[in-house]
């Protein structure tokens, strides 16, 4: 990507930012005029102009390239338009199933990117058991989505700034992959957000350690970096996708997965604690509070 | 990716369809008879008499027939979308399933590959993915049809699918660690190699194939459409075709069940003392093959519609405990004694 295309992609991003900021509901959920309305679609789809400018059309030939890229505009305008109907429906209930039409969306692009362990793995928690219980909560709390709350936006200033910033960062880093050849980077060199990422070799103090050390020996074999994988893997085998990935969090992305653990068990904790009916002051069954 | 291999694969969707829709249809005819037999009744025995068929072998034309003339309702104070959407999504998700399901024998130098999409490293997560999309076509159909009796049994469903998903993942771990993928040749290969999975995760396959009851919606854990508590369940407001969807859709999930329970615990095409091995790939190999693999999730189909006349039905109660208080701990405990022989035997048996 070019230093002109991310200028563009800025400018795209500003119109789009404040063409949302005038399209978002009141504070209080009351109506806006007009021609606010209008001035809002026409901002935000400069900003989608903006955007197309940057795509590239898929390849038509040979067939499975055609077929790969036809894929990759479905999935991809499906998980956009999903997302807009999403955060645009007014029944909660749709809202949900929109978002479960973008997951299945995105689990086609995760596909197409040859990350089969991610399609299959948000499929089945996000689409199959998430939104469901989503749905459940929804369908027994709010049989009509009609409330004010869900029509009016808290901050709409705030809400536009931090999401616009974030999708401004994800195009910026985008800029820094886009152009380079495909493929795994050569041995020992990590490329692009990867280098930044905090790696189980330099955790354990890896790198401090002597060649001759017997601890950076053992080290060596049990936190192997990630993209060995491709140096060692036999080029006429499919790539190892489930077993890449799962030598890849437990070697090299080891205290990552130990600190979303941790914080998943504190939430569990936290959900128990929460759940139990024996705190203080609450009558521990309904049978005790029907005697009291 | 050449256009051949593109025609090669709609050739195999199709006939997939068209048998598995087929085998449906008559499965139906199976598990009326069996009722019957398990009742001391005698069952259909009528249709197909006048032609010289026995055991009311064309009644499953007639069945079809039925299904698709009769008037289809659709009641005014349905949410029209999502109620004609839910039975679609319960038939899709059922028949996608079957794109990693081996039907045979599948590799590089076979005849053909009895796979659509012969080799996906994730096979079997992929099945599960599809399997858990399946909720959704009962909890839409409970919700949208506006409908006391049909929104409870979609609530029912919803809690119970997502609580039997758990240890039904979970008990098909220690299998796969034991095979070392997720890739269903492969742990065929594994199994005619070493020992049927049945005889080397006992616990696994019980708490699998009860967990496979839960997720078909089979008794005795039919709650969400337990008929004398709540009318038809999920599906009261459907009828004609969009009905026989519902239906449809619960037996091709039966179908994957089965096939998956064949393919992980029963040694898929293996058969002791036959020699086949996952390199035979003869014409005569080949048959027996899929062969084997048929007549395996037959006995398994069979097997799911004995049950139904076994046991009687769960309370609500009941049901949730046996998913999170006995099966998943099990489960978690298979799993990690698993891990742990595993680990022992390949730190001092290699």
């Amino acid at each position: 990507m070019t230093t002109g295309s991310l200028i563009l992609a800025t400018i795209g991003i500003l119109f789009g930012a404040t063409g949302t900021y005038l399209l978002l509901p009141h504070r209080l959920g009351a109506a806006k005029t007009r021609t606010i309305y209008i001035l809002g679609a026409v901002f935000a789809s400069l900003g989608l102009v903006g955007f197309l400018a940057l795509l590239s059309p898929p390849a038509l030939s040979p067939l499975g390239d055609f077929i790969a890229g036809s894929f990759f505009y479905v999935f991809a305008g499906g998980a956009i338009g999903c997302g807009v109907m999403t955060v645009t429906s007014r029944n909660p209930v749709y809202s949900a199933l929109w978002f479960a039409a973008v997951v299945v969306s995105v689990a086609g692009l995760f596909l197409l990117a040859d990350a089969q362990f991610l399609a299959a793995g948000s499929v089945i928690v996000y689409a199959g058991a998430i939104i469901v219980t989503f749905l459940f909560v929804i369908m027994l709390a709010q049989m009509e989505g009609r409330a004010v709350y869900d029509r009016a936006a808290r901050s709409p200033g705030r809400a536009v700034f931090t999401s616009f910033l974030l999708l401004w960062s994800l195009t910026y880093c985008l800029a820094s992959v886009r152009g380079k050849p495909d493929g795994p980077p050569p041995a020992g060199e990590l490329a692009g957000p990867e280098a930044r990422l905090l790696r189980g070799r330099e955790i354990a103090g890896f790198y401090q350690l002597a060649e001759t050390n017997e601890g950076r020996k053992a080290l060596e074999h049990s936190l192997r970096p990630t993209s060995s994988l491709y140096v060692e893997a036999d080029p006429s085998k499919p790539k190892p996708n489930v077993a890449g990935l799962g030598e890849a969090l437990y070697a090299d992305h080891l205290l990552t997965v130990e600190l979303a653990g941790s914080i998943l068990f504190a939430a569990l904790v936290a959900a128990v604690l929460i759940a139990n009916p024996k705190r203080a002051g609450v009558p521990p069954t309904p049978a005790a509070a029907v005697e009291v | 990716m050449t256009l051949w291999v593109l025609i090669g694969i709609v050739i195999k969707i199709l006939m997939i369809v068209g048998i598995t829709q087929g085998t449906v249809a008559y499965l139906i005819l199976v598990e009326r008879k069996i009722a019957a037999y398990a009742q001391d009744r005698i069952g259909p025995n009528r249709c197909g008499a006048q032609f010289g068929l026995p055991a009311a072998l064309l009644q499953p034309l007639a069945d079809g027939a039925k299904m698709l003339l009769k008037e289809d309702v659709v009641p005014k104070y349905v949410t029209k979308p999502l109620y004609i959407l839910a039975p679609w999504i319960a038939i899709v998700t059922a028949m996608i399933g079957f794109a990693v399901v081996p039907f045979g024998p599948v590799g590089p130098n076979q005849l053909i590959d009895f796979q659509i999409a012969p080799n996906v490293d994730m096979g079997l997560l992929y099945v599960l993915a599809v399997g858990s999309l399946a909720v959704y076509g009962v909890i839409l159909a409970g919700w949208a049809s506006n409908n006391k009796y049909a929104f409870i049994g979609g609530l029912r469903s919803s809690a119970q699918l997502i609580s039997y998903e758990l240890p039904l993942g979970m008990s098909i771990l220690g299998m796969l660690l034991l095979a070392g993928s997720l890739d269903m040749n492969q742990v065929i290969a594994w199994q005619s190699q070493n020992a049927w999975g049945v005889l080397v995760q006992p616990l696994g396959f019980i708490l699998f194939f009860t967990s496979a009851f839960a997720e078909t919606n089979r008794l005795p854990f039919d709650l969400p459409e337990s008929e004398q508590e709540l009318v038809g369940g999920f599906h009261t407001e459907y009828s004609a075709m969009k009905f026989g969807m519902f239906f449809l859709g619960e037996y091709l999930h039966i179908i994957t069940v089965s096939f998956i329970t064949v393919i992980l615990f029963w040694g898929g095409w293996h058969l002791p003392f036959l020699g086949l091995t996952p390199e035979s790939s003869g014409l005569i190999d080949t048959l027996l093959k899929v062969g084997i693999i048929t007549g395996k999730v037959f006995l398994a189909i069979l097997f799911i519609m004995w049950i139904r006349w076994t046991l009687p039905r769960f309370r609500y109660d009941q049901l949730m405990d046996l998913a999170w208080k006995s099966m998943i701990p099990l489960a978690l405990i298979n799993l990690v004694a698993t891990a742990g022989i595993v680990q022992l035997v390949r730190t001092y048996w290699n």
